[in-house]
């Protein structure tokens, strides 16, 4: 009797899955990699003959520097938020359980606020006449007002309060499986808080540490309109680069390689993060 | 993540507004803080068709945008800038405008009808033409600014805004060395190119969004402005200035177009009568500042803006001034590297 129930409502589930797979997920891809090795036509976006021309020029060192400031403006957020978001889930996992409820809660209720409106808020506060400026001024923290807005750190703020949630909650999630009697065997053997910190934490939480880096370094990349917003279109991401492309340029098969471009890192790292795990699964236990 | 990649989405603003199904809906598809609120409320008031606002900030999006959703007929009227009005007549993305229906076109000044860029209006009904110019903030800039050359010295380093666009901002480059602003010339495109890096380190913030907000935030004291936007920041800012810069200013002017597959043309030929009644015309070049080409509603503008230099700039301010032209593909292609360069600051 079971199974019959159970069946039509199986089959509805897989090919609902497999449906969302195959038309949300894996048609777009296929056709970003098919535009990317088109050639462009002013007309009609992309034509034939295929080429791989987009890739040529995404070698050309122009596009090189961007990607490298990009990555480093990526690679400063995911820092700050590793820093803020390490002692803060480790905080959090140690906070009763009700307060973990809350606290979690409030993590989430910024996500009901679209981003975009998010990053003007932030506009507002860093502005040279924003609150942040004139609020220090009225405390007499600083003289004159601090050039905030339009900078690579302004960028950076952004990115690091729009990301931030993405590195606490895999971290919280492995300190909450944190075992307290692991740490009592370590103090038991000798070892001081320091010692079990480096030796017993850090590696227990390096798969937290390393799912957060993944979600915090690769959309960094690409989160365009926070260096519009925040940056005076200045300190472009490959995402603006994308953007300036698939808009203004009008170079889709270029758009599109840049894009794979960024795929191909995060499956990069998704890879790493596999190996990291096998081998912390081998050495820990 | 998927929250944040839908924002991405929206941010691109993606979300295209199909409209309903009823007919009563114009899609109109404008540049941001260009059309007053009171006359898409007015124009619902008296025909009873219910406006969708959708705006866009630089011909190229608006361009992008109409050419692929072409088949879905996402928009009944869109308003491109002069060279863009014969680039999407020539792709036959425009639908001819029926002059029959139009109420009022005989009151649109002549020298502003029948341009090369649409040579007898088949396609094209002109909305509002301007100006793009220096901005001074008189309350913090010392001493007179005449010239986009002004803007290269040092004491207005990490205050300079310019728009961002690539054709004015390379415009502004190419008539300082004297050159056309609409050059083909990759020669001289790189030179404005050179010139203009050096400029990059004043250079606070793009903008051409809302302009006048960086002047308004505090944040830039001197650089490009649109003339309309000058005029609505110097509500707030008394000491913003319009200047006409001696190299020439860059003119431009917007028109009304129908899209080849509008869904509701009859409504888009309704607005733009509507638009072109004397009054309406007056209405919207006093809120935003622009300036109309409808001269019977030049009669009906009240004095302080008639006479105002800013939105209409006389004989000797229009010295040297230049409109933009297509500039074919070619050309755009290295207006384009040259514009990622300078962006990304090398």
């Amino acid at each position: 009797m079971r199974s019959l129930t159970q069946q039509p409502f199986r089959a509805a589930v897989l090919v609902l899955v497999w449906g969302w797979l195959l038309f949300l997920v894996l048609t777009p891809n296929l056709l970003v990699v098919g535009a990317s090795v088109m050639t462009r036509d002013p007309g009609s976006f992309i034509s034939l003959p295929l080429t791989l021309d987009a890739y040529r020029q995404l070698l050309d060192p122009l596009y090189l520097e961007v990607f490298l400031h990009s990555l480093y403006m990526a690679a400063m957020t995911t820092l700050v938020c590793l820093l803020i978001g390490y002692p803060f889930a480790w905080a959090l996992s140690k906070v009763g359980k009700r307060n973990q409820v809350l606290l979690i809660f409030l993590l989430i209720v910024p996500f009901w606020t679209n981003s975009l409106v998010r990053t003007y808020a932030l506009k507002l506060i860093l502005a040279t006449n924003g609150l942040l400026n004139n609020g220090l001024m009225s405390l007499g923290v600083i003289d004159g007002p601090m050039q905030l807005l339009y900078t690579e750190g302004a960028v950076i703020i952004g990115l690091v309060y729009l990301l931030l949630p993405f590195m606490i909650l895999p971290l919280y999630s492995v300190f909450e499986d944190l075992r307290e009697d692991y740490l009592r065997a370590s103090h038991d053997l000798g070892a001081g808080r320091l010692s079990t910190f480096i030796h017993v934490i850090v590696p227990l939480t390096l798969p937290g540490v390393l799912a957060g880096i993944m979600l915090v370094l690769l959309p960094a990349m690409g989160l365009f309109f926070v260096p519009d917003i925040l940056g005076g279109s200045r300190n472009l991401l490959v995402g603006n680069v994308i953007k300036n492309q698939f808009l203004d340029a009008r170079n889709w098969p270029f758009g599109a390689a840049a894009s794979i471009l960024l795929t191909l890192a995060m499956a990069f790292l998704m890879f790493a993060h596999r190996l990291s795990k096998r081998r912390i699964g081998e050495d820990g236990v | 993540m998927k929250k944040l990649a839908l924002a991405g989405l929206l941010a691109v603003g993606l979300t295209g507004c199909s409209g309903s199904e009823e007919p009563k809906v114009l899609n109109l598809y404008n540049w941001s803080e260009y059309m007053p609120q009171e006359v898409l409320d007015r124009f619902t008031e008296e025909t009873g068709i219910q406006v969708v606002y959708t705006t866009y900030d630089s011909n190229e999006a608006m361009y992008a945008r109409l050419k692929l959703l072409d088949e879905s007929a996402a928009y009944d009227l869109a308003v491109p800038s002069t060279y863009y009005v014969s680039k999407m007549r020539q792709e036959d993305l425009l639908m001819p405008i029926d002059r029959s229906k139009i109420e009022g076109f005989d009151n649109l000044d002549p020298e502003l009808v029948n341009l090369d860029i649409d040579p007898e209006n088949q396609y094209s009904v002109p909305y509002l033409w301007g100006t793009t110019g220096l901005a001074v903030d008189t309350a913090d800039v010392e001493g007179e600014v005449t010239a986009w050359a002004d803007l290269w010295d040092e004491r207005f380093e990490g205050r300079v805004m310019l728009t961002n666009d690539m054709r004015e901002v390379f415009h502004v480059g190419l008539r300082v060395l004297g050159y056309s602003g609409n050059s083909t010339d990759p020669q001289e495109i790189e030179e404005a190119y050179e010139k203009l890096t050096e400029l990059m380190p004043s250079v606070r913030t793009f903008n051409s969004d809302a302009p006048r907000m960086p002047y308004l935030e505090g944040e830039t004291d001197v650089g490009m402005i649109w003339n309309g936007e000058a005029v609505m920041g110097r509500d707030t800012l008394d000491s913003l200035e319009y200047v006409y810069p001696e190299e020439g200013i860059i003119a431009w002017l917007d028109s009304f177009v129908i899209p080849k597959n509008a869904k509701n043309p009859e409504a888009a030929h309704q607005f733009i009568s509507f638009v072109l009644q004397p009054e309406i015309s007056a209405l919207i070049s006093e809120e935003i500042g622009y300036a109309t080409p409808n001269l019977a509603a030049r009669d009906l503008l009240d004095d302080a803006v008639a006479n105002d230099r800013a939105s209409y700039p006389n004989a000797t301010d229009m010295i040297n001034a230049e409109f933009q032209t297509d500039i074919g593909d070619e050309a755009l292609q290295v207006y384009a590297k040259y514009w990622e360069m300078l962006k990304s600051g090398q």
